[in-house]
């Protein structure tokens, strides 16, 4: 084949376009450390990428979903210590009540402790976590007992769900009519039957049936602890496989998505290096001619 | 038989001649070896007639005798059949650059992967709908959201609105292609009368016809052409279908003139205005019009922090027109979280959100219908720039073959010089020994004793 100066030039050019082409793409690489820039250079990585980085948005929303739910039920939870301590401060002074040696007077006067307990136990069943109240049920903007004589229950019984994974979703709250109850039912009737009592003088009913009935309500809330506790742990569980699921995700993408810094340097400098010689070569084969070998007369 | 004593000096003044001109020509070569579409001519050198005295009863003598040389002709160096090579692969490469060029605008606009791009505001938006779950009580998350989906809407635009741009200036690159297509038409034109001028007197007008293969190696990469050989070394160029010069006259072509447009700039450009972009724009169209049916119904089921129904959360029909309704920005206590009424409750919030896992679009989820878009556009992106390379490299290799052929060498014209300039002193030594001997004739001759 006949070759000529302008193909020896022209192809020179285009081949060390071509590597400044290869040298520009990897340098590209380095300072972004991303492998994938745009969709066209792994459209099936590219897709992955964003299904990665979805299942990443994702993950993260639920750990957010998971940690609120947390607050909400510690908040819970530490509310159903109070009033479990109140419980049995009541239930000890029932005890003391109940036996026949108390007479009216200390059983007015345990009376009145006991009302006081009743609007220390409301107001622990008025307990809001950021702006809510938590045993209003979904009312959570309406306060839900009165202080006062009043025991009248203003919110609802709709248990509240929230999301922690796909389609996966946990009872958050505990409303106050299944754990206090109101003027009809539950903890605060037996309260305040136990104070009508007290202050009637009745110690047959405080001897037998208050008592059982105080039991009881210890036990219903001892029953909502242990709910919430076991949710709270189901949420512990759930936000530690979030983390994990996170980990693997992040990895996934960054396989994806990251350049391999490592191969990527290396491919640098081989292509740096054939590069420079390209140059070299193309300076020493384009310069001379048969004329710098032509005796000039 | 009788030579004329002067013979022997017309002999050599042809070589001198004749190596004159053919120094000429490498000089002209010399001249143009930088010059886009030359070809490397060469003087054609032929014996002149030899001497023989005509008639029955010449005298018996050793042949003919010759008579020195001349220039029959200056020849174009050039390869037809490579041409026709070079130009359909010339076809190939403009419909894949162009192809690529307009792919790669597509491309730049949507932006992904990356954290603002339309994928990101999607998860930003699914993301807000269950941050609204939380606590949808609370204003600032309702106000998030509605903030989140005005983004969302935002993208779905803004990405719209980038393929109507690039289709409309794609529709502008074929206007001004055409108007390329019909100048270059024009020039052939005239070059062909001026070649036909030159050829019925018989002349090989080599430069004229340099300027012409040039136009027409052009005029390939712009779309599907064919030339056929008329009379006189004019050519007959057709595009798409569309008889573009004849003979003198070049037509003034439109879009709707070519009909059978298959390869080149012109068929790359029609076919990314036509049916590319209006499917990417139809998919994304897809998209977002899902979005906003699914969005809307679900959310008129709901109730709003007023215990109201919900009313419209997202207006419009398609990429370019969706928007959030303007009053849930104003009032986000209208957006439609709770799934009875109740204002802790949040069901529908998280309805909502979970549209984002329901196979709404064909078998896909919206998030999944916007990805296969992203990945359909990067492979055909991916698949241009690979037909761009290959196309490169083709017409690259084959523009070699007809340099190889066709081009200047300097180092050929060199030694052409060289040649020739020897050829030169050389004819006008063998013209000195002839002049001597007739000076010795002249001047010697006859001078017996004195």
């Amino acid at each position: 084949m006949r070759i000529t100066q302008n193909m020896l030039s022209r192809n020179l050019l285009s081949d060390l376009q071509g590597d400044m082409d290869k040298l520009s793409a990897t340098q590209q690489k380095l300072s972004s450390g991303k492998e994938l820039t745009q969709p066209s250079d792994d459209p099936f990585g590219t897709s992955r990428a964003l299904q990665y980085r979805a299942d990443l948005a994702q993950n993260q929303q639920y750990q957010r979903n998971v940690d609120e739910a947390n607050s909400w039920q510690s908040v819970t939870d530490t509310a159903l210590s109070k009033i479990s301590d109140s419980l049995l401060r009541v239930r000890d002074l029932v005890v003391q009540g109940a036996n026949d040696t108390s007479g009216q007077s200390a059983r007015s006067d345990i009376a009145a402790e006991i009302t006081q307990l009743i609007d220390s136990i409301k107001a622990e069943g008025n307990t809001q976590y950021a702006g809510r109240y938590v045993f209003a049920g979904s009312a959570t903007t309406t306060q839900p007992y009165q202080m006062g004589a009043s025991d009248t229950y203003s919110g609802n019984a709709e248990v509240m769900k929230r999301e922690i994974g796909p389609n996966v979703r946990i009872d958050l709250n505990q409303t106050g009519i299944t754990v206090l109850g109101d003027t009809n039912s539950g903890l605060l009737k037996t309260l305040r039957t136990v104070v009508a009592d007290l202050q009637a003088n009745n110690g047959a009913a405080l001897q037998n049936t208050d008592l059982k009935a105080i039991d009881t309500a210890v036990d219903t809330i001892s029953n909502a602890q242990a709910v919430n506790g076991a949710s709270q742990n189901r949420l512990q569980t759930a936000g530690t496989r979030l983390q994990e699921l996170e980990q693997t995700a992040t990895q996934l993408l960054s396989n994806v998505e990251d350049a391999d810094m490592a191969k990527t340097m290396v491919d640098f400098s081989t292509q740096q290096a054939v590069y420079q010689s390209a140059l070299r070569a193309g300076a020493q084969i384009i310069q001379p001619s048969l004329m710098d070998f032509l005796a000039s007369r | 038989m009788p030579l004329s004593t002067f013979m022997g000096l017309e002999t050599t003044l042809r070589g001198i001649l004749a190596q004159q001109l053919a120094i000429n020509v490498t000089g002209h070569n010399i001249a143009n070896a930088n010059t886009v579409g030359y070809t490397r001519q060469t003087a054609l050198l032929a014996p002149t007639d030899a001497y023989s005295e005509p008639g029955v009863s010449r005298p018996p003598q050793a042949g003919q005798l010759g008579t020195g040389v001349d220039v029959t002709s200056y020849t174009r160096m050039r390869d037809g059949f490579l041409d026709i090579q070079y130009r359909a692969q010339a076809m190939k490469q403009g419909l894949a650059s162009a192809t690529k060029d307009g792919l790669t605008q597509v491309q730049d606009a949507l932006a992904e992967p990356s954290d603002h791009g339309l994928n990101s505001l999607l998860q930003q938006y699914w993301s807000s709908w269950q941050d609204v779950s939380n606590a949808p009580e609370n204003l600032a998350t309702r106000q998030s959201l509605a903030q989140n989906a005005a983004s969302l809407a935002d993208g779905f635009n803004a990405l719209g609105s980038q393929l109507s741009t690039i289709q409309s200036q794609t529709g502008q690159n074929v206007l001004s292609t055409i108007d390329q297509v019909n100048s270059i038409g024009g020039r052939i034109a005239q070059l062909n009368d001026a070649i036909m001028k030159d050829t019925v007197t018989g002349d090989h007008p080599n430069d004229l016809l340099d300027q012409r293969d040039l136009l027409i190696d052009q005029l390939s990469q712009l779309g599907n052409i064919s030339v056929t050989a008329t009379t006189y070394g004019q050519v007959d160029v057709s595009i798409g279908g569309a008889s573009l010069v004849s003979g003198a006259t070049a037509s003034t072509l439109a879009e709707s003139n070519m009909t059978s447009l298959t390869s080149g700039k012109l068929a790359g450009l029609i076919t990314l205005r036509d049916t590319t972009i209006p499917g990417y724009q139809s998919q994304l169209d897809t998209v977002a019009s899902t979005l906003i049916t699914a969005t809307n119904a679900q959310h008129a089921l709901g109730y709003d922090l007023n215990g109201n129904a919900g009313g419209t959360f997202f207006t419009g029909t398609s990429a370019s027109t969706i928007a959030i309704d303007p009053a849930l920005i104003s009032n986000p206590a209208l957006i439609a979280a709770s799934g009875n009424g109740n204002v802790g409750n949040a069901d529908n919030a998280l309805s909502l959100a979970n549209i984002r896992n329901q196979a709404l679009v064909g078998a896909s989820t919206i998030d999944t219908a916007y990805s296969q878009l992203v990945t359909q556009i990067g492979s055909d992106t991916q698949q241009a720039q690979r037909d761009t390379d290959t196309a490169n490299l083709l017409t690259g290799s084959i523009d070699d073959r007809r340099q190889s052929v066709s081009g200047v060498s300097l180092d050929e014209e060199m030694t052409n010089l060289v040649k020739f300039q020897r050829g030169y002193q050389a004819s006008a030594r063998a013209m000195s020994a002839m002049d001597e001997m007739i000076d010795q004739l002249i001047s010697r001759t006859g001078k017996v004793g004195l």
